[in-house]
Protein backbone atom coordinates (compact mmCIF):
# COMPACT_ATOMS: atom_id res chain seq x y z
CA UNK A 1 0.00 0.00 0.00
CA UNK A 2 1.24 3.47 -1.42
CA UNK A 3 0.41 6.67 1.61
CA UNK A 4 0.76 9.70 0.40
CA UNK A 5 1.63 11.82 3.65
CA UNK A 6 1.12 15.94 3.76
CA UNK A 7 2.72 17.85 6.26
CA UNK A 8 0.79 21.31 7.01
CA UNK A 9 3.46 24.26 7.14
CA UNK A 10 3.87 24.03 10.62
CA UNK A 11 3.48 27.89 11.69
CA UNK A 12 3.03 26.64 15.26
CA UNK A 13 2.82 23.39 15.79
CA UNK A 14 1.91 21.60 19.22
CA UNK A 15 3.79 18.34 19.14
CA UNK A 16 6.69 17.49 17.01
CA UNK A 17 5.52 16.85 13.56
CA UNK A 18 8.38 14.69 12.17
CA UNK A 19 9.17 12.84 15.01
CA UNK A 20 5.46 11.75 14.67
CA UNK A 21 6.06 10.55 11.45
CA UNK A 22 8.80 8.88 12.02
CA UNK A 23 7.19 6.80 14.97
CA UNK A 24 4.04 5.77 12.60
CA UNK A 25 6.84 5.15 9.67
CA UNK A 26 8.23 2.54 12.93
CA UNK A 27 4.85 1.01 14.02
CA UNK A 28 3.50 0.27 10.34
CA UNK A 29 6.21 -1.16 8.34
CA UNK A 30 4.05 -2.64 5.63
CA UNK A 31 2.87 0.58 4.17
CA UNK A 32 4.90 2.71 2.01
CA UNK A 33 4.70 6.34 3.18
CA UNK A 34 6.22 9.05 0.58
CA UNK A 35 5.83 12.77 0.34
CA UNK A 36 2.91 13.61 -1.39
CA UNK A 37 4.13 14.70 -5.03
CA UNK A 38 1.30 15.71 -7.56
CA UNK A 39 2.60 13.48 -10.63
CA UNK A 40 2.12 10.11 -8.36
CA UNK A 41 -0.95 8.20 -7.48
CA UNK A 42 -1.89 7.17 -3.78
CA UNK A 43 -3.44 4.23 -1.97
CA UNK A 44 -4.11 6.78 0.71
CA UNK A 45 -3.19 10.14 1.78
CA UNK A 46 -1.49 11.01 5.89
CA UNK A 47 -2.45 14.52 6.65
CA UNK A 48 0.04 15.54 9.47
CA UNK A 49 -1.54 19.20 10.96
CA UNK A 50 -0.20 20.96 13.75
CA UNK A 51 -2.54 22.06 15.17
CA UNK A 52 -6.67 21.14 15.43
CA UNK A 53 -6.96 23.71 12.51
CA UNK A 54 -4.86 21.26 9.98
CA UNK A 55 -4.84 23.33 7.46
CA UNK A 56 -2.86 21.70 5.04
CA UNK A 57 -3.26 21.88 1.72
CA UNK A 58 -4.20 18.16 -0.05
CA UNK A 59 -7.03 18.39 -3.04
CA UNK A 60 -3.95 18.99 -5.18
CA UNK A 61 -2.76 15.31 -4.74
CA UNK A 62 -4.35 11.65 -6.88
CA UNK A 63 -5.57 9.48 -3.68
CA UNK A 64 -7.73 6.26 -4.60
CA UNK A 65 -8.85 6.00 -1.25
CA UNK A 66 -9.42 7.85 2.37
CA UNK A 67 -7.46 10.54 3.58
CA UNK A 68 -6.45 10.35 7.40
CA UNK A 69 -5.93 13.35 9.41
CA UNK A 70 -3.94 13.67 12.65
CA UNK A 71 -2.91 17.14 14.64
CA UNK A 72 -1.93 15.52 18.02
CA UNK A 73 0.56 13.22 19.23
CA UNK A 74 -2.31 10.93 20.64
CA UNK A 75 -4.20 10.25 17.09
CA UNK A 76 -0.94 8.02 16.32
CA UNK A 77 -2.60 4.78 17.69
CA UNK A 78 -6.14 5.98 16.01
CA UNK A 79 -3.91 6.27 12.59
CA UNK A 80 -2.82 2.61 13.22
CA UNK A 81 -5.97 1.54 13.71
CA UNK A 82 -6.88 2.93 10.57
CA UNK A 83 -4.27 1.69 9.02
CA UNK A 84 -5.03 -1.99 10.38
CA UNK A 85 -8.70 -1.74 9.16
CA UNK A 86 -7.61 -0.33 4.92
CA UNK A 87 -5.57 -3.46 5.37
CA UNK A 88 -8.10 -6.04 6.35
CA UNK A 89 -10.31 -4.58 3.65
CA UNK A 90 -7.52 -4.57 1.05
CA UNK A 91 -6.70 -8.25 1.71
CA UNK A 92 -10.47 -9.35 1.50
CA UNK A 93 -10.52 -7.41 -1.87
CA UNK A 94 -7.31 -9.36 -3.44
CA UNK A 95 -9.00 -12.32 -2.38
CA UNK A 96 -12.47 -11.96 -4.02
CA UNK B 1 12.84 26.64 -10.48
CA UNK B 2 12.87 26.77 -6.59
CA UNK B 3 16.92 27.66 -4.75
CA UNK B 4 18.17 26.03 -2.19
CA UNK B 5 19.48 28.45 0.36
CA UNK B 6 23.11 27.60 -0.85
CA UNK B 7 22.05 28.61 -4.07
CA UNK B 8 20.59 32.08 -3.56
CA UNK B 9 23.53 32.54 -1.80
CA UNK B 10 25.77 31.82 -4.84
CA UNK B 11 23.75 33.56 -6.71
CA UNK B 12 24.31 37.15 -4.71
CA UNK B 13 27.88 36.86 -5.50
CA UNK B 14 27.67 37.63 -9.77
CA UNK B 15 26.16 40.70 -8.36
CA UNK B 16 28.37 43.68 -8.47
CA UNK B 17 25.96 45.26 -6.08
CA UNK B 18 28.11 48.59 -4.61
CA UNK B 19 27.74 48.59 -0.77
CA UNK B 20 29.62 51.09 1.45
CA UNK B 21 29.88 50.41 5.18
CA UNK B 22 32.33 52.52 7.69
CA UNK B 23 33.22 55.11 4.95
CA UNK B 24 34.75 52.06 2.71
CA UNK B 25 33.38 49.85 0.11
CA UNK B 26 33.01 46.42 0.63
CA UNK B 27 33.62 44.39 -2.42
CA UNK B 28 32.97 40.85 -0.75
CA UNK B 29 30.06 42.02 0.65
CA UNK B 30 28.62 38.41 0.70
CA UNK B 31 30.92 36.98 3.51
CA UNK B 32 31.23 40.12 5.73
CA UNK B 33 30.81 38.88 9.12
CA UNK B 34 28.91 41.98 10.20
CA UNK B 35 26.31 41.29 6.98
CA UNK B 36 26.78 37.62 6.51
CA UNK B 37 24.24 36.63 9.04
CA UNK B 38 21.43 38.40 7.30
CA UNK B 39 22.12 37.04 4.27
CA UNK B 40 21.86 33.77 6.20
CA UNK B 41 18.02 34.74 7.34
CA UNK B 42 16.83 35.25 3.87
CA UNK B 43 18.54 31.71 3.29
CA UNK B 44 16.47 30.30 5.65
CA UNK B 45 13.24 30.99 3.45
CA UNK B 46 14.64 28.45 0.48
CA UNK B 47 15.26 26.17 2.64
CA UNK B 48 12.13 25.97 4.41
CA UNK B 49 10.55 25.60 1.53
CA UNK B 50 12.73 22.26 0.10
CA UNK B 51 11.11 20.99 3.37
CA UNK B 52 8.24 18.90 3.33
CA UNK B 53 7.55 19.72 6.92
CA UNK B 54 6.98 23.37 5.69
CA UNK B 55 6.03 23.65 2.21
CA UNK B 56 2.53 23.48 2.40
CA UNK B 57 3.09 27.27 3.52
CA UNK B 58 6.38 27.56 2.00
CA UNK B 59 5.25 27.17 -1.35
CA UNK B 60 2.22 27.80 -3.56
CA UNK B 61 1.21 27.47 -7.05
CA UNK B 62 1.89 30.62 -9.33
CA UNK B 63 -1.41 32.53 -10.75
CA UNK B 64 0.79 33.63 -13.39
CA UNK B 65 2.26 30.07 -14.63
CA UNK B 66 0.67 27.49 -12.91
CA UNK B 67 4.27 26.18 -11.38
CA UNK B 68 5.53 25.79 -8.21
CA UNK B 69 6.66 29.08 -6.51
CA UNK B 70 8.17 30.43 -2.83
CA UNK B 71 5.16 31.86 -1.73
CA UNK B 72 7.15 34.72 -1.41
CA UNK B 73 6.94 35.91 -4.61
CA UNK B 74 3.27 34.77 -4.69
CA UNK B 75 -0.28 36.99 -5.54
CA UNK B 76 -2.58 36.28 -2.86
CA UNK B 77 -5.81 34.07 -4.44
CA UNK B 78 -7.56 33.76 -1.49
CA UNK B 79 -8.08 34.82 2.09
CA UNK B 80 -6.69 31.27 2.67
CA UNK B 81 -3.65 32.42 0.87
CA UNK B 82 -3.45 35.62 2.86
CA UNK B 83 -3.75 33.56 6.29
CA UNK B 84 -1.17 31.16 5.00
CA UNK B 85 1.39 34.32 4.51
CA UNK B 86 0.70 35.17 8.03
CA UNK B 87 1.60 31.40 9.22
CA UNK B 88 4.58 31.05 7.06
CA UNK B 89 6.29 34.35 8.59
CA UNK B 90 6.04 33.41 11.86
CA UNK B 91 7.15 29.87 11.18
CA UNK B 92 10.62 32.13 9.63
CA UNK B 93 10.48 34.12 12.35
CA UNK B 94 10.45 31.25 14.54
CA UNK B 95 13.76 29.89 12.76
CA UNK B 96 15.58 33.20 12.96
CA UNK B 97 14.66 35.11 15.48
CA UNK B 98 15.16 38.04 13.45
CA UNK B 99 13.69 40.03 10.27
CA UNK B 100 14.00 37.44 7.18
CA UNK B 101 13.72 40.69 4.90
CA UNK B 102 11.65 38.69 2.16
CA UNK B 103 8.31 39.99 3.06
CA UNK B 104 8.59 43.70 1.49
CA UNK B 105 9.08 42.21 -1.85
CA UNK B 106 6.39 40.07 -1.51
CA UNK B 107 3.90 43.09 -0.17
CA UNK B 108 5.19 45.48 -2.65
CA UNK B 109 3.84 42.57 -5.32
CA UNK B 110 0.71 42.35 -4.31
CA UNK B 111 0.29 46.20 -3.96
CA UNK B 112 1.83 47.24 -7.40
CA UNK B 113 -0.38 44.15 -9.66
CA UNK B 114 -3.33 45.52 -8.26
CA UNK B 115 -3.07 49.31 -8.70
CA UNK B 116 -1.23 49.05 -11.94
CA UNK B 117 -3.95 46.93 -12.94
CA UNK B 118 -6.78 49.96 -12.05
CA UNK B 119 -3.83 52.82 -13.35
CA UNK B 120 -4.07 51.47 -16.85
CA UNK B 121 -7.85 51.04 -16.59
CA UNK B 122 -8.29 55.17 -16.00
CA UNK B 123 -5.31 56.04 -18.34
CA UNK B 124 -4.34 52.93 -20.77
CA UNK B 125 -0.91 52.68 -19.80
CA UNK B 126 0.59 49.27 -19.86
CA UNK B 127 2.33 49.13 -16.65
CA UNK B 128 0.24 46.18 -15.81
CA UNK B 129 1.50 43.81 -18.12
CA UNK B 130 5.14 45.24 -17.39
CA UNK B 131 4.52 44.44 -13.88
CA UNK B 132 2.95 40.69 -14.90
CA UNK B 133 6.43 39.89 -16.95
CA UNK B 134 8.55 41.22 -14.31
CA UNK B 135 6.60 39.30 -11.27
CA UNK B 136 6.82 35.77 -13.87
CA UNK B 137 10.56 36.43 -14.31
CA UNK B 138 11.13 36.87 -10.20
CA UNK B 139 8.82 33.61 -9.81
CA UNK B 140 10.79 31.13 -12.51
CA UNK B 141 14.31 32.82 -11.18
CA UNK B 142 13.02 32.23 -7.57
CA UNK B 143 14.37 35.80 -7.03
CA UNK B 144 14.47 37.96 -3.47
CA UNK B 145 13.56 41.66 -4.40
CA UNK B 146 13.20 44.28 -2.07
CA UNK B 147 10.09 46.70 -2.02
CA UNK B 148 11.57 49.65 -1.29
CA UNK B 149 8.94 53.49 -0.45
CA UNK B 150 10.25 54.91 2.92
CA UNK B 151 11.88 58.51 1.33
CA UNK B 152 14.52 60.61 3.75
CA UNK B 153 11.08 62.82 3.24
CA UNK B 154 13.46 66.30 4.54
CA UNK B 155 11.27 68.53 6.22
CA UNK B 156 7.76 67.13 6.62
CA UNK B 157 6.06 70.00 6.79
CA UNK B 158 6.86 70.52 3.06
CA UNK B 159 5.03 68.84 -0.29
CA UNK B 160 7.90 66.72 -2.19
CA UNK B 161 8.23 69.67 -4.60
CA UNK B 162 8.65 72.55 -2.38
CA UNK B 163 11.73 70.79 -0.39
CA UNK B 164 14.75 72.41 -0.50
CA UNK B 165 16.35 70.08 -1.87
CA UNK B 166 15.09 68.17 -4.49
CA UNK B 167 16.19 64.74 -4.07
CA UNK B 168 14.73 64.10 -0.95
CA UNK B 169 12.04 62.01 -2.36
CA UNK B 170 12.51 59.23 -5.40
CA UNK B 171 11.57 61.86 -8.74
CA UNK B 172 11.76 61.27 -12.56
CA UNK B 173 14.65 63.74 -13.59
CA UNK B 174 14.55 62.97 -17.24
CA UNK B 175 11.75 61.27 -19.40
CA UNK B 176 13.50 59.24 -22.95
CA UNK B 177 11.96 57.31 -25.32
CA UNK B 178 12.97 54.23 -24.32
CA UNK B 179 12.62 55.35 -20.47
CA UNK B 180 13.03 57.22 -17.61
CA UNK B 181 16.16 58.55 -15.59
CA UNK B 182 15.64 58.50 -11.88
CA UNK B 183 17.43 60.55 -8.91
CA UNK B 184 16.97 60.68 -4.87
CA UNK B 185 17.06 57.59 -2.18
CA UNK B 186 15.20 55.23 0.32
CA UNK B 187 16.16 54.80 3.69
CA UNK B 188 16.15 52.29 6.67
CA UNK B 189 15.91 49.69 2.86
CA UNK B 190 15.03 46.10 4.91
CA UNK B 191 17.18 43.44 2.86
CA UNK B 192 18.26 45.32 -0.07
CA UNK B 193 21.50 44.17 -0.39
CA UNK B 194 21.20 40.75 -0.23
CA UNK B 195 17.89 41.38 -3.13
CA UNK B 196 18.87 40.49 -6.40
CA UNK B 197 15.77 43.72 -7.77
CA UNK B 198 14.04 46.33 -6.00
CA UNK B 199 10.60 47.59 -7.02
CA UNK B 200 10.67 51.05 -6.04
CA UNK B 201 7.10 52.38 -4.52
CA UNK B 202 6.41 56.38 -3.78
CA UNK B 203 6.38 57.24 -0.32
CA UNK B 204 3.15 58.62 0.41
CA UNK B 205 -0.03 60.21 -1.72
CA UNK B 206 1.19 62.77 -4.15
CA UNK B 207 -0.79 66.03 -5.61
CA UNK B 208 -0.21 67.14 -9.21
CA UNK B 209 2.75 69.47 -8.41
CA UNK B 210 4.59 66.16 -7.50
CA UNK B 211 4.00 64.04 -10.43
CA UNK B 212 7.55 63.32 -10.82
CA UNK B 213 7.68 61.99 -7.87
CA UNK B 214 4.88 59.19 -8.55
CA UNK B 215 6.93 56.89 -9.59
CA UNK B 216 7.32 52.66 -9.57
CA UNK B 217 9.66 50.72 -11.61
CA UNK B 218 12.02 47.52 -11.02
CA UNK B 219 15.58 47.97 -11.02
CA UNK B 220 18.66 45.23 -10.63
CA UNK B 221 20.48 46.00 -7.37
CA UNK B 222 23.77 46.09 -9.22
CA UNK B 223 22.20 48.93 -11.98
CA UNK B 224 24.47 52.12 -13.04
CA UNK B 225 24.14 54.72 -10.43
CA UNK B 226 22.85 52.56 -7.75
CA UNK B 227 24.55 52.32 -4.17
CA UNK B 228 23.88 51.67 -1.09
CA UNK B 229 25.19 52.64 2.45
CA UNK B 230 24.73 49.91 5.17
CA UNK B 231 23.00 50.72 8.22
CA UNK B 232 24.83 50.11 11.83
CA UNK B 233 23.07 48.32 14.31
CA UNK B 234 23.53 47.94 18.04
CA UNK B 235 26.66 45.95 19.03
CA UNK B 236 27.67 44.88 15.43
CA UNK B 237 30.92 45.27 15.85
CA UNK B 238 31.05 42.05 18.37
CA UNK B 239 30.30 40.51 15.18
CA UNK B 240 34.15 41.64 13.98
CA UNK B 241 35.63 40.24 17.32
CA UNK B 242 38.13 37.22 16.79
CA UNK B 243 35.99 33.92 17.31
CA UNK B 244 32.67 35.46 18.71
CA UNK B 245 30.29 33.50 19.63
CA UNK B 246 28.44 33.35 22.46
CA UNK B 247 28.44 37.26 22.92
CA UNK B 248 26.59 37.40 19.56
CA UNK B 249 23.33 35.89 21.25
CA UNK B 250 22.21 35.24 17.71
CA UNK B 251 25.80 33.70 15.88
CA UNK B 252 23.83 32.69 12.65
CA UNK B 253 20.80 35.28 12.27
CA UNK B 254 20.53 38.61 11.68
CA UNK B 255 18.46 41.60 9.90
CA UNK B 256 19.63 44.42 8.09
CA UNK B 257 19.09 48.01 6.66
CA UNK B 258 20.66 50.17 4.29
CA UNK B 259 20.32 53.81 2.77
CA UNK B 260 19.72 52.78 -1.33
CA UNK B 261 20.80 55.77 -3.51
CA UNK B 262 19.45 56.31 -7.01
CA UNK B 263 22.22 58.30 -8.73
CA UNK B 264 20.48 59.27 -11.78
CA UNK B 265 19.65 55.56 -12.69
CA UNK B 266 18.14 54.71 -15.75
CA UNK B 267 14.98 52.36 -16.06
CA UNK B 268 13.95 51.28 -19.22
CA UNK B 269 9.96 51.68 -19.94
CA UNK B 270 9.32 47.08 -19.52
CA UNK B 271 10.63 48.16 -15.47
CA UNK B 272 8.02 51.15 -14.81
CA UNK B 273 5.05 50.93 -13.20
CA UNK B 274 3.60 54.29 -12.20
CA UNK B 275 5.66 57.54 -14.19
CA UNK B 276 3.48 60.73 -13.19
CA UNK B 277 -0.06 59.10 -12.70
CA UNK B 278 0.31 60.81 -9.40
CA UNK B 279 -3.98 60.11 -8.33
CA UNK B 280 -2.24 56.24 -7.97
CA UNK B 281 0.63 56.97 -5.60
CA UNK B 282 -1.27 56.86 -2.50
CA UNK B 283 -3.26 53.61 -3.97
CA UNK B 284 -0.15 52.25 -3.98
CA UNK B 285 1.04 52.94 -0.94
CA UNK B 286 -1.73 51.94 0.99
CA UNK B 287 -2.03 48.57 -0.28
CA UNK B 288 1.93 47.90 0.81
CA UNK B 289 1.33 49.58 3.87
CA UNK B 290 -1.63 47.25 4.61
CA UNK B 291 -0.29 43.95 3.55
CA UNK B 292 3.10 45.17 5.33
CA UNK B 293 0.78 45.70 8.62
CA UNK B 294 -0.67 42.34 8.37
CA UNK B 295 2.79 40.64 8.20
CA UNK B 296 3.59 41.72 11.72
CA UNK B 297 1.21 40.00 12.97
CA UNK B 298 3.17 37.19 11.70
CA UNK B 299 6.83 37.85 11.51
CA UNK B 300 6.88 39.53 15.33
CA UNK B 301 4.64 36.65 16.38
CA UNK B 302 7.14 34.22 15.79
CA UNK B 303 10.07 36.40 17.03
CA UNK B 304 8.32 36.51 20.16
CA UNK B 305 7.91 33.03 20.10
CA UNK B 306 11.47 32.33 20.25
CA UNK B 307 11.87 34.98 23.02
CA UNK B 308 9.44 33.74 25.50
CA UNK B 309 11.07 30.45 25.11
CA UNK B 310 14.47 32.04 25.89
CA UNK B 311 12.91 33.84 29.00
CA UNK B 312 11.51 30.63 30.22
CA UNK B 313 14.85 28.90 29.75
CA UNK B 314 16.54 31.66 32.01
CA UNK B 315 14.34 31.06 34.46
CA UNK B 316 15.06 27.49 34.77
CA UNK B 317 18.85 28.26 34.38
CA UNK B 318 18.13 30.65 37.08
CA UNK B 319 16.41 27.97 39.61
CA UNK B 320 13.72 30.37 39.30
CA UNK B 321 10.92 28.75 37.17
CA UNK B 322 8.67 27.65 39.77
CA UNK B 323 7.67 31.37 41.26
CA UNK B 324 4.62 31.76 40.62
CA UNK B 325 5.00 35.56 39.08
CA UNK B 326 7.42 34.02 36.82
CA UNK B 327 5.17 31.89 35.18
CA UNK B 328 2.63 34.13 35.67
CA UNK B 329 5.37 36.42 33.39
CA UNK B 330 5.09 34.22 30.92
CA UNK B 331 1.55 33.61 30.29
CA UNK B 332 1.27 37.73 29.62
CA UNK B 333 4.36 36.93 27.07
CA UNK B 334 2.11 34.41 25.85
CA UNK B 335 -1.35 36.13 25.99
CA UNK B 336 0.60 39.12 24.26
CA UNK B 337 2.07 37.32 21.70
CA UNK B 338 -1.10 35.08 20.36
CA UNK B 339 -3.49 38.74 20.32
CA UNK B 340 -1.00 40.05 17.90
CA UNK B 341 -1.27 36.80 15.70
CA UNK B 342 -5.16 37.32 16.57
CA UNK B 343 -5.02 40.44 14.83
CA UNK B 344 -2.55 39.25 11.71
CA UNK B 345 -5.13 35.88 11.11
CA UNK B 346 -8.18 38.01 11.44
CA UNK B 347 -7.35 41.02 9.10
CA UNK B 348 -6.43 38.32 6.43
CA UNK B 349 -9.72 36.07 6.94
CA UNK B 350 -11.52 39.58 6.33
CA UNK B 351 -9.38 39.61 3.24
CA UNK B 352 -11.40 40.43 -0.29
CA UNK B 353 -10.43 40.42 -3.89
CA UNK B 354 -9.26 43.25 -6.12
CA UNK B 355 -10.10 44.70 -9.42
CA UNK B 356 -7.24 42.43 -10.75
CA UNK B 357 -7.92 39.48 -8.77
CA UNK B 358 -5.30 39.21 -6.33
CA UNK B 359 -6.66 39.54 -2.49
CA UNK B 360 -6.41 42.13 -0.03
CA UNK B 361 -6.58 42.36 3.68
CA UNK B 362 -8.43 44.15 5.93
CA UNK B 363 -7.54 47.44 5.88
CA UNK B 364 -9.30 48.51 9.77
CA UNK B 365 -8.14 45.16 11.02
CA UNK B 366 -4.56 45.23 9.46
CA UNK B 367 -3.89 48.18 10.93
CA UNK B 368 -5.17 47.31 14.67
CA UNK B 369 -2.86 44.90 13.99
CA UNK B 370 0.20 47.20 13.36
CA UNK B 371 -0.96 49.43 16.10
CA UNK B 372 -0.82 46.63 18.67
CA UNK B 373 2.59 46.08 17.51
CA UNK B 374 3.73 49.09 18.18
CA UNK B 375 2.90 48.27 21.58
CA UNK B 376 3.13 44.84 22.70
CA UNK B 377 6.63 43.60 21.85
CA UNK B 378 7.52 45.99 23.78
CA UNK B 379 5.97 44.76 26.89
CA UNK B 380 7.26 41.21 26.12
CA UNK B 381 10.77 42.65 26.03
CA UNK B 382 10.42 44.36 29.51
CA UNK B 383 9.01 41.11 30.95
CA UNK B 384 11.97 39.39 29.44
CA UNK B 385 14.12 41.65 30.60
CA UNK B 386 12.44 41.01 34.46
CA UNK B 387 12.36 37.37 34.33
CA UNK B 388 16.45 37.38 33.22
CA UNK B 389 17.74 39.65 35.67
CA UNK B 390 20.59 42.12 35.34
CA UNK B 391 23.31 39.65 34.41
CA UNK B 392 22.10 40.07 30.43
CA UNK B 393 23.77 43.41 30.38
CA UNK B 394 26.41 43.15 32.99
CA UNK B 395 28.04 39.90 32.41
CA UNK B 396 31.64 39.80 31.42
CA UNK B 397 32.92 39.07 27.77
CA UNK B 398 33.41 34.95 26.71
CA UNK B 399 36.93 35.82 26.20
CA UNK B 400 36.89 36.38 30.30
CA UNK B 401 34.95 33.26 30.73
CA UNK B 402 37.86 31.11 28.49
CA UNK B 403 40.42 33.11 29.65
CA UNK B 404 43.22 31.36 31.23
CA UNK B 405 44.76 34.21 32.80
CA UNK B 406 45.80 33.61 36.19
CA UNK B 407 44.30 36.21 38.91
CA UNK B 408 42.97 34.48 42.19
CA UNK B 409 44.98 33.65 45.73
CA UNK B 410 45.16 30.20 44.76
CA UNK B 411 45.93 30.36 41.30
CA UNK B 412 42.20 30.65 39.90
CA UNK B 413 41.99 32.31 35.98
CA UNK B 414 39.50 34.94 35.07
CA UNK B 415 37.51 32.05 33.31
CA UNK B 416 37.10 29.91 36.47
CA UNK B 417 36.59 33.04 38.68
CA UNK B 418 34.06 33.55 36.51
CA UNK B 419 32.27 30.10 35.76
CA UNK B 420 32.20 30.06 39.80
CA UNK B 421 30.25 32.85 40.55
CA UNK B 422 27.66 33.18 37.49
CA UNK B 423 26.94 29.27 37.83
CA UNK B 424 23.35 28.92 39.31
CA UNK B 425 21.19 25.99 38.45
CA UNK B 426 22.53 22.56 37.96
CA UNK B 427 19.79 21.94 35.22
CA UNK B 428 22.58 23.97 33.04
CA UNK B 429 26.22 24.60 32.18
CA UNK B 430 27.54 28.68 33.26
CA UNK B 431 27.73 28.59 29.59
CA UNK B 432 24.46 27.37 28.78
CA UNK B 433 23.22 30.44 30.98
CA UNK B 434 25.58 32.65 29.43
CA UNK B 435 24.32 31.40 26.00
CA UNK B 436 20.68 32.52 27.25
CA UNK B 437 20.74 35.72 28.23
CA UNK B 438 23.46 36.75 25.41
CA UNK B 439 20.46 35.53 23.11
CA UNK B 440 17.81 37.97 25.49
CA UNK B 441 20.04 40.79 25.20
CA UNK B 442 20.72 40.19 21.31
CA UNK B 443 16.77 40.86 20.50
CA UNK B 444 16.38 43.32 23.77
CA UNK B 445 18.76 45.43 23.07
CA UNK B 446 21.45 44.14 20.90
CA UNK B 447 21.37 43.72 17.20
CA UNK B 448 18.31 42.04 16.64
CA UNK B 449 16.13 44.97 18.71
CA UNK B 450 16.51 46.60 15.62
CA UNK B 451 13.82 44.29 14.02
CA UNK B 452 12.10 43.50 17.39
CA UNK B 453 11.67 46.77 18.99
CA UNK B 454 11.96 49.59 16.67
CA UNK B 455 10.90 48.01 13.39
CA UNK B 456 7.44 47.07 15.41
CA UNK B 457 7.31 51.07 16.02
CA UNK B 458 8.30 52.50 12.52
CA UNK B 459 8.36 49.53 10.30
CA UNK B 460 5.02 49.65 7.90
CA UNK B 461 4.37 53.03 8.89
CA UNK B 462 4.81 54.77 12.29
CA UNK B 463 1.70 54.50 15.17
CA UNK B 464 0.18 57.72 14.03
CA UNK B 465 0.29 56.35 10.69
CA UNK B 466 -2.29 53.56 11.70
CA UNK B 467 -4.38 55.81 13.74
CA UNK B 468 -4.92 57.71 10.76
CA UNK B 469 -6.47 54.84 8.72
CA UNK B 470 -8.12 53.81 12.05
CA UNK B 471 -9.56 56.59 12.10
CA UNK B 472 -10.89 56.88 8.51
CA UNK B 473 -12.11 52.89 8.71
CA UNK B 474 -13.65 52.92 12.57
CA UNK B 475 -17.38 54.46 10.88
CA UNK B 476 -17.79 56.52 14.15
CA UNK B 477 -20.96 58.21 12.45
CA UNK B 478 -22.42 54.51 12.10
CA UNK B 479 -21.51 53.69 16.05
CA UNK B 480 -23.36 57.15 16.86
CA UNK B 481 -26.60 55.47 15.35
CA UNK B 482 -26.13 51.96 16.91
CA UNK B 483 -26.21 54.41 20.12
CA UNK B 484 -28.95 56.51 19.21
CA UNK B 485 -31.40 53.67 17.78
CA UNK B 486 -31.30 51.97 21.30
CA UNK B 487 -31.17 55.04 23.74
CA UNK B 488 -34.41 55.81 21.58
CA UNK B 489 -32.80 59.82 19.83
CA UNK B 490 -34.03 60.68 16.76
Amino acid sequence: MKCGVRFCGGCNPRYDRGKAYEEIKNKIKSVDFLHAVEDDRYDCLLVIGGCTNCCASYDQFDVKGDVLKMWDQDHIGKIEKNFSAFQDCKTEDDNK
Amino acid sequence: MLMTGAQYIESLRKLKTRVYMFGEKIDNWVDHPIIRPSINCVAVTYDLAQDPQYADLMTAKSSLTGETINRFAHLHQSADDLRKKVKMQRLCGQKTASCFQRCVGMDAFNAVFSTTFETDKKYGTKYHENFKKFLEKVQKEDLVVDGAMTDPKGDRGLAPHAQRDADLFVHIVERRDDGIVVRGAKCHQTGSINSHWHIIMPTQAMREEDKDYAVSFACPSDADGLYMVYGRQSCDTRKLEDGADVDLGNKQFGGQEALVVFDDVFIPNEYIFQAGEYDFAGMMVERFAGYHRQSYGGCKVGVGDVLIGAAALAAEYNGAQKASHVKDKLIEMTHLNETLYCCGIACSAEGYATEAGNYQIDLLLANVCKQNVTRFPYEIVRLAEDIAGGLMVTMPSETDFKSDLKVGRNGETIGEICNKYFAASPACTTEERMRVLRFLENICLGASAVGYRTESMHGAGSPQAQRIMISRQGNIEGKKELAKAIAGIK
